[in-house]
């Protein structure tokens, strides 16, 4: 099943408790609020909903100029390329 | 503990079936009106058939206060033991008006007791294991289910940076963890700390764990009385800031009263019967310690579960240790109320009767059928009693024989 850049921000949204509307893809990734549960949560959330494994070690560093479309971006690959 | 660094108590939390807060818990329990109800627990899809039981559950809707001040997130990811937790600490925290002050990031501390942990998330991780055959648990279940996840909350929530741990002893935790509390201020360790306990066991399994001891009540709860068959679960919290006397003092505080004798003891005896001669020691250590042999009045805040054995080990313990006043001494059991909290039973209680030393008035024993010759205490029952007390102990009295009563003074 492919993933969609907008299911992926929802399902951001709702795992982190953050508000949609900052969830931007300028948005630098640091800024947004996730704490690190919220990032295991939102990956479980998307490999049980798209059946992928995502390994955190696979995840590109994060730094303070990483934006949430680089993240997406990650995401996306991984998930539709699984899928393929 | 004359000569030491005294310890006052200067702000209250408490959520229980009686309420959301410190004032809707003792309104209820002066109506009096008694938080016990059959519920149904539905054990989903895996689980056998839903059974009804009385059980003494928070209404929804607690963590409002706390969300309203820290975020919508608050208890996002919490169990409910420890959201309930978090949200009396926000209340005492409140009454304390130590909220957001900077005394909280300079020498205080956390103790919080707890029996059992966060139930609902092992239950969840167990439902997925066992009943969807999927290795896939959630990856917040041991952050949410894990003892100490309450007082990591609190500290995050409040930034608290000093003595922060979850104490352990079944029914007795949070009277170990407000005695832990106090020796951290005694010992200098801390000038305030936050102290309580809470328990959240209202869970499919873990109520079939109560029934297969067969510790249970049918209908409810009756302490002290005729015909009572024992306890009924309840959840919730309770939390009392402990602070240095001469601490409290220079901000102005204001203090409902002092922690003034602690005594712990261990049966060393049977996982679930009582011993008398552990209830005595540690009866008899706090009251001593506390000045409380000489008093007029005390208000006995029983451990009163409602089990046979124990009510009865209980009245023979205070007979003991108090001779003949003993049958003078005013005796509340408000476990007739709010149920069982386990962990968090010790700490509503304190709550409740240090609100009772301040109003001079001591709410009854529930449920109650008729006397019990092995019982014969001066229990309070029927209506609130104008009390004259300037003390206070809260006894508990816990499974595996763990015992910790609490003296404390009135203002």
């Amino acid at each position: 099943m492919a993933a969609t850049e907008t299911e992926l921000l929802e399902i951001m949204a709702e795992e982190a408790m953050v508000d949609r509307s900052a969830l931007t893809r300028s948005a630098v990734f640091t800024e947004l609020g996730f704490q690190s549960l919220d990032v295991v949560s939102v990956l479980f959330e998307i490999e049980g909903r798209y059946g992928v494994v995502i390994e955190e070690e696979d995840m590109p560093p994060v730094t303070t100029a990483t934006t949430l479309g680089d993240v997406l971006d990650f995401l996306l690959g991984r998930i539709n390329a699984a899928v393929a | 503990m004359s000569g030491r660094r005294q310890v006052a108590v200067t702000g209250l939390g408490a959520i229980s079936a009686l309420g959301h807060s410190v004032a809707e818990n003792w309104k209820t329990v002066c109506e009096p009106r008694s938080g016990i109800a059959p519920q149904t627990l539905d054990a989903g899809p895996h689980g056998p058939a839903p059974q009804t039981l009385p059980l003494a559950r928070v209404a929804p809707g607690y963590e409002a206060p706390v969300e309203a001040h820290l975020g919508p997130r608050a208890c996002n990811a919490l169990d409910p033991f420890a959201a309930l937790a978090l949200c009396a600490a926000f209340e005492a925290l409140g009454d304390a008006k130590l909220l957001d002050a900077a005394e909280l990031r300079r020498r205080a501390g956390i103790v919080l007791g707890h029996g059992f942990g966060g139930g609902e998330a092992l239950e969840k991780a167990f439902a997925r294991f066992y009943g969807d055959k999927t290795a896939r648990v959630h990856p917040t279940t041991i952050p949410r289910a894990m003892m100490s996840a309450a007082v990591s909350a609190v500290a995050m929530s409040f930034g608290i940076r000093g003595p922060v741990f979850a104490t352990s002893s079944a029914c007795a935790s949070s009277a170990h963890a407000i005695a832990q509390g106090a020796a951290l201020i005694a010992l200098g360790q801390a000038e305030i700390v936050i102290a309580g306990g809470s328990e959240a066991m209202a869970t499919p399994v873990s109520m079939a764990t109560w029934q297969a001891i067969r510790a249970l009540a049918s209908e409810t709860c009756r302490p002290f009385s005729a015909r009572r068959d024992g306890l009924v679960m309840g959840e919730g919290a309770g939390v009392l800031v402990l602070e240095e006397l001469g601490h409290a003092r220079r901000r102005g505080a204001t203090i409902h009263g002092e922690l003034v004798g602690v005594g712990m003891s261990s049966d060393a005896h049977d996982l679930t019967q009582p011993a008398l001669d552990g209830a005595v020691a540690a009866l008899s250590q706090a009251s001593e310690s506390g000045g409380l042999l000489d008093a007029e009045s005390v208000l006995i805040s029983a451990h009163g579960t409602g089990t046979v054995l124990n009510d009865q080990n209980e009245a023979a313990a205070i007979h003991k240790v108090f001779g003949a006043r003993g049958a003078t001494h005013p005796v509340i059991a408000t476990k007739s109320g709010h149920g069982h909290l386990l962990g968090g039973s010790a700490a509503v209680q304190a709550v409740i009767g240090l609100r009772a030393l301040a109003e001079r008035l001591a709410p009854p024993i529930l449920n109650y059928l008729g006397p019990d010759p092995s019982c014969s205490l001066d229990l309070v029952l029927g209506q609130t009693r104008p009390i004259t007390s300037t003390h206070l102990l809260v006894n508990a009295f816990a499974f595996g024989g763990l015992n910790c009563c609490l003296a404390f003074r009135g203002r």
